[in-house]
């Protein structure tokens, strides 16, 4: 089938499946409105009572895109039979790619990351692509934005090694950036500018992605096929953490995310979403239509586009290649982050891009789907400031029904009937039951499938321990939803009133939250939530009942917190086999390759300086200022002004030693490879023992 | 200032530790440290080390990195230039971006089949 007639053919199965959505959305939502406003005391006829079932009915309906999202998905799955699947396209294809100038380059942009990681993941693609016989069709490129001197001659020192010990010279690159001009998507058109014409694709990674070498090949075989193509990205699975709320997301991750992966797919097809990595690009097309503007005006909602992912895959599309959701494609890893808090920080920086893209919306040229999305993003926050809203207006409700005398005769004619307040119970019950099922229902037919379906369970710990781990996942999760609602419509709000967030790095090593910072993060939201509770157990206890699932979690978000992110309890429940995933059970090679990669020991150092002191090596072992020095791109001559300024810091660094200088004054002498060598000299005949020892010269 | 009596116990143990820095083959260090240590006669860490360097460069031994063609190593490849321009957004109002939305989906649902 010719690309055209598959376009054709897809793009109008995409608006038959959209409408059948917005069917399947729309209705109930209305219905549930109805309900909800028949629940209220006046039947919605007050201006709170409106505002309630408004926002109710906003949140029914975004409730309900997650739902229907997960039943088509099913659909989808249990029919097997897909005409746009990636996975069956390739199954009858051998794992080859005919055309040798179809090389790709793999993207690792980094900053300030865990070097050990990074490089055991490098080391573990390359491992895997040599196992294809195809790995001279790659190029592996380690894009550094790192801005910790220490961490930047780390990544150097780690780079060498890696490619000694692989001998991958010529196939393992690194590049450190200057400075981080748009961040991550600065970082990779950085890499498009200076060597994107050597490549036609390129498959884009986060740090801690792990890709098999049959995917990454399948990818381009993928690519290859489909001309039209321009954004090909997988789902990843969430493997290797151990903190019991990154075990429960992981779990989560891996038992209902192919449901809604194949959903998306589903109504989305041609019309994807770009995630930001585990995908695959072709670099033509993306250098040509998809670099990003700064968004004019100052404050969170201008500047540089934090969410630059689905920005891109909007500029994609509207330059005519599709972007594709290869649902069913396997071999494709990341990792969840590690503590409640560490999520926290990055749905921060989220937030902050979604909402960014409420100014893109009405962007000429962008299909409708894609603007559909770019709202779909903001609600995710959104919903949760709505969410808030309601149960404001609730509890207004709740008080007001309590304080002030009801308005029988509402009126200004003089009627015989008065108009009691009435309360149905059993409506309010059908509409808590209708709610559950949206919630609930998608995580049992999940369950179900994988029990009687796939026939998998055994790679869950087993059908009891899998029905249990999803009991175990909805508590956690229950008891998480309210704080985390209260946190994304505190960004929701600070990002709109115009305070930025910075682009802090996210933990990804599985250590827990102490007592200090969940109690200095979380102290606030529970105050509010122990006053919330109080006024409402002192004016109307009934309903005080209603709202105790969602004000009890926000009043104990301090240990919630700090619990949810020992690494013991995870691996507790481990041991019992609950919260298990497959790929824990039947390990894929390339996992087991990254531990294997971690653990193995730092190159002998003869100088006592750990490898987290690359700063003071840099200065100090003369084969780390050599590769250093090597490895600095261009150098120009200072201009008098800077090289006096460089000869200050030097002066300071001698008098007061490495402790004394601040980073960004490593980071100048690190660029500066005369300054750093006059250092090296200096420090070499340094005659005080207690000056030198702080060096590591001892 | 180091003591005197203790000069030459620094200077050796300077020299030694830039040696084993520098990670040679054990005979090659321990002879260049010794040749050092001779010219200077360990009198301060300032000449053990300036005459370490002497020997250093004139043994061609400094610490460098280079590639199998005897050229300083690179960690990127060569450069292929090219260009990624930024188009501005044309913000459209969203009248006509619901209207053009509206007249395309139509389009889709039920306009000819049509190829590129």
């Amino acid at each position: 089938m010719s690309t055209d007639t598959l376009e054709i053919k897809w793009t109008r199965a995409a608006s038959w499946r959209r409408i059948l959505l917005l069917a399947l959305i729309l209705l109930p939502t209305f219905t549930a409105s109805h309900y909800m406003a028949g629940v209220l005391p006046y039947k919605g006829a007050t201006l709170l009572e409106i505002a309630l079932v408004v926002v109710f009915g906003i949140l029914f309906a975004w409730i309900s895109i997650g739902f229907w999202t997960a039943m088509l998905g099913l659909f989808v799955l249990i029919r097997h039979k897909d005409q746009f699947s990636f996975s069956q396209a390739l199954k009858k294809q051998p794992l080859s790619i005919e055309d040798t100038e179809a090389k790709t380059a793999i993207l690792i942009p980094i900053y300030n990351e865990d070097v050990p990681r990074v490089m055991a993941g490098v080391q573990t693609t390359l491992q895997a692509l040599r196992k294809t016989g195809l790995s001279h069709m790659f190029h592996i490129f380690i894009l550094s934005d790192t801005t910790n001197p220490d961490i930047w001659v780390h990544e150097e020192m780690a780079w060498y090694k890696l490619c000694q010990d692989e001998d991958a010279f010529g196939t393992i690159f690194y590049r450190h950036r200057k400075s981080n001009v748009k961040r991550k998507s600065g970082n990779v058109a950085d890499f498009c500018r200076r060597w994107g014409k050597d490549y036609r694709y390129m498959i884009v990674f986060d740090a801690d992605s792990v890709m098999s070498g049959k995917t990454l090949v399948q990818m381009v075989q993928a690519m290859e096929l489909r001309p039209d193509i321009g954004i090909l990205q997988t789902p990843p699975a969430a493997v290797n953490r151990q903190s019991l709320i990154a075990r429960v997301q992981q779990f989560a991750n891996r038992v209902y995310g192919p449901i809604f992966a194949a959903g998306l797919h589903f109504w989305l097809l041609g019309d994807a979403q770009y995630w930001g990595h585990n995908a695959i690009i072709r670099v033509a097309p993306f250098m040509e239509h998809c670099q990003l503007p700064r968004l004019p005006g100052k404050g969170p909602l201008g500047g540089d586009i934090l969410s630059h992912d689905f920005v891109e895959a909007a500029l994609m599309r509207r330059a005519g290649y599709g972007v594709w959701l290869a649902y069913d494609m396997e071999g494709s890893y990341e990792e969840t982050p590690p503590t409640l808090l560490d999520e926290l920080k990055r749905d921060r920086r989220w937030c902050q891009g979604n909402l960014q893209h409420l100014r893109l919306i009405f962007t000429r040229g962008f299909f409708p789907v894609h603007r559909a999305l770019f709202v779909n993003g903001v609600m995710s926050y959104g919903s949760a400031l709505l969410w808030l809203v309601f149960l404001i207006l609730s509890s207004a409700e709740a008080i007001t029904e309590v304080l002030i005398e009801p308005q029988y005769f509402p009126s200004a004619e003089m009627t015989l009937f008065p108009q009691w307040p009435v309360w149905y119970p059993m409506w309010a019950i059908t509409l808590l039951g209708s709610t559950a099922i949206v919630l609930f229902l998608p995580k049992i037919l999940s369950i179900a499938y994988i029990i009687f379906y796939t026939k998998k369970a055994h790679l869950y710990g087993g059908s009891v321990r899998l029905t249990l781990s999803m009991i175990i996942e909805t508590l956690t999760s229950t008891l998480l939803a309210p704080i985390r609602m209260a946190f994304h419509s505190h960004f929701v709000v600070m990002t709109l009133l115009g305070k930025a967030t910075g682009w802090g790095t996210q933990t990804r090593d599985d250590r827990g939250t102490t007592w200090n910072d969940a109690f200095q993060y979380h102290i606030s939201q529970t105050l509010i939530a122990l006053l919330w509770g109080s006024i409402l157990y002192v004016f109307n206890r009934s309903f005080f009942w209603w709202m105790l699932p969602i004000l009890g979690p926000m009043a104990l978000s301090i240990p919630i917190s700090a619990f949810s992110s020992r690494v013991s309890f995870g691996q507790k429940l481990k041991k019992l086999f609950l919260l298990i995933t497959p790929e824990e059970t039947e390990a894929p090679s390339e996992l087991a390759t990254v531990d294997e990669n971690m653990t193995k020991p730092a190159s002998y150092s003869p100088l006592p300086l750990s490898q987290n002191e690359g700063f003071v090596r840099a200065v100090v072992d003369p084969k780390v200022l050599a590769l250093h020095t090597s490895l600095i791109l261009r150098h120009r001559v200072a201009a008098p002004s800077i090289r006096q300024r460089r000869e200050d810091i030097q002066k300071k660094a001698l008098e007061k030693g490495p402790e004394g200088l601040s980073a960004k004054e490593k980071m100048e002498l690190l660029r500066d490879p005369d300054q750093l060598r006059e250092l090296h000299r200096k420090i070499w005949r340094i005659p005080n023992w207690e000056k030198a020892a702080k060096w590591g010269i001892e | 200032m180091i003591e005197k009596s203790e000069g030459w116990q620094i200077a050796r143990d300077r020299v030694l530790l830039y040696v084993r820095a520098m990670d040679l083959p054990p005979f090659q260090g321990l002879e260049l440290a010794l040749q050092a240590l001779k010219e200077s006669n360990a009198s301060s860490i300032d000449e053990s080390m300036n005459a370490l360097e002497r020997c250093i460069l004139s043994k061609e031994l400094q610490a460098e990195i280079l590639d199998e063609e005897g050229k300083h190593i690179a960690s990127i490849p060569p450069m292929n230039r090219g260009t990624m321009v930024s188009k501005n957004f044309d913000r459209i109002p969203w009248l006509t971006a619901t209207k053009k939305f509206m007249r395309r989906w139509m389009r889709d649902l039920f306009g000819p089949s049509r190829t590129r």
